[in-house]
């Protein structure tokens, strides 16, 4: 494969990309070659050392923000066939999609419960350290010492275990935002074409 | 290695590549080689990401007749590479008090 002939695979398999980002990269990997073609290699040989444009090009898509990759992906118009076989699969199609779809939102309904039940039980926990303060004055005022000695007790326990899960909880949130972010890799390397 | 791990490592040793004076690409790689070995198609996107953020700018300048872009480093990608030595200093560190235990145990 000469240069031309590679530049020219690599930008097929990048339309639908915007135009600035498609010349971007062909000047680079064209001036890679040239590069490489100066330090004494054959134009084959340069080509060669760059790898194969499905690489290059899937490792490009990769990196574009998801809403320009669907748009790359999406590229050109649909002929009248494919209009007509979208929508005479629609039976087949449109339940499998969303089905896919609701076990997507599913699994991020499961995530972020587990997030939030974390933050409400942490609030509970420092409620139950401000009633437990109200409960003691209280007790107090009525003179109902041993009720005053609970009530702090009970309160002190709740806003230590509070402050414990709260140091935690940052922990815990990073969990629903790494979940959210493998799935969108796992997205955008299924759209790249990118993977195992 | 960690691939968040290694992506960062690899911005940082492309501004270390640019840090003396403005490189470009196939330099930039060549200059590496001996210590981390890194294809175009894992620098493209890095330069773009350095760019986007303002470590480094790129000019297009003429060379034997063809164009070549050159990257130069901004003083934010210099303060950039300070960061990375004062960060690696501290895992340093951490680094020569876990190997210290292993050999006390042996």
């Amino acid at each position: 494969m000469n240069k031309q002939e590679f530049l020219d695979a690599l930008r097929a398999s990048l339309e639908g990309l915007p135009r600035e980002d498609i010349e971007a990269s062909l000047e680079f990997y064209g001036e890679a070659i040239d590069d490489r073609m100066e330090s004494g290699l054959t134009e084959q040989e340069a080509v060669a050392e760059i790898g194969s444009v499905e690489e290059v090009a899937a490792q490009i898509l990769s990196e574009m923000p998801l809403p320009k990759l669907i748009k790359a992906r999406a590229k050109g118009s649909p002929s009248g066939w494919q209009i007509a076989l979208i929508v005479l699969g629609s039976p087949v199609w449109l339940p499998l999609l969303l089905a896919a779809a609701i076990c997507l939102l599913a699994a991020y309904l499961v995530v972020w419960s587990v997030v939030i039940s974390f933050y409400a039980l942490d609030a509970a926990l420092a409620m139950g350290a401000i009633g437990g303060l109200a409960g003691t004055v209280q007790s107090l005022t009525q003179g109902n010492f041993s009720g005053a000695g609970m009530a702090f007790g009970i309160g002190m326990i709740s806003a230590g275990l509070s402050v414990l899960l709260f140091l935690g909880m940052g922990r815990v949130s990073k969990l629903g935002v790494q979940f959210h972010r493998a799935v969108l890799r796992r997205c955008k390397n299924r759209l790249a074409g990118k993977g195992k | 290695m960690d691939i968040q791990l290694k992506r960062g490592l690899l911005e940082v040793c492309v501004l270390a590549a640019i840090r003396g004076e403005d490189s470009y690409g196939y330099q930039i790689i060549k200059d590496m080689k001996p210590y981390v070995e890194i294809s175009e198609s894992t620098l493209y996107p890095i330069l773009r990401r350095l760019e986007a953020a303002e470590l480094l700018t790129v000019r297009s300048s003429e060379y034997r007749g063809r164009l070549r872009k050159y990257y130069r480093i901004t003083p934010l990608g210099e303060k950039r590479l300070r960061d990375f030595r004062e960060e690696w200093e501290q895992i340093l560190a951490i680094y020569k008090f876990i190997t210290r235990e292993d050999s006390n145990h042996e």
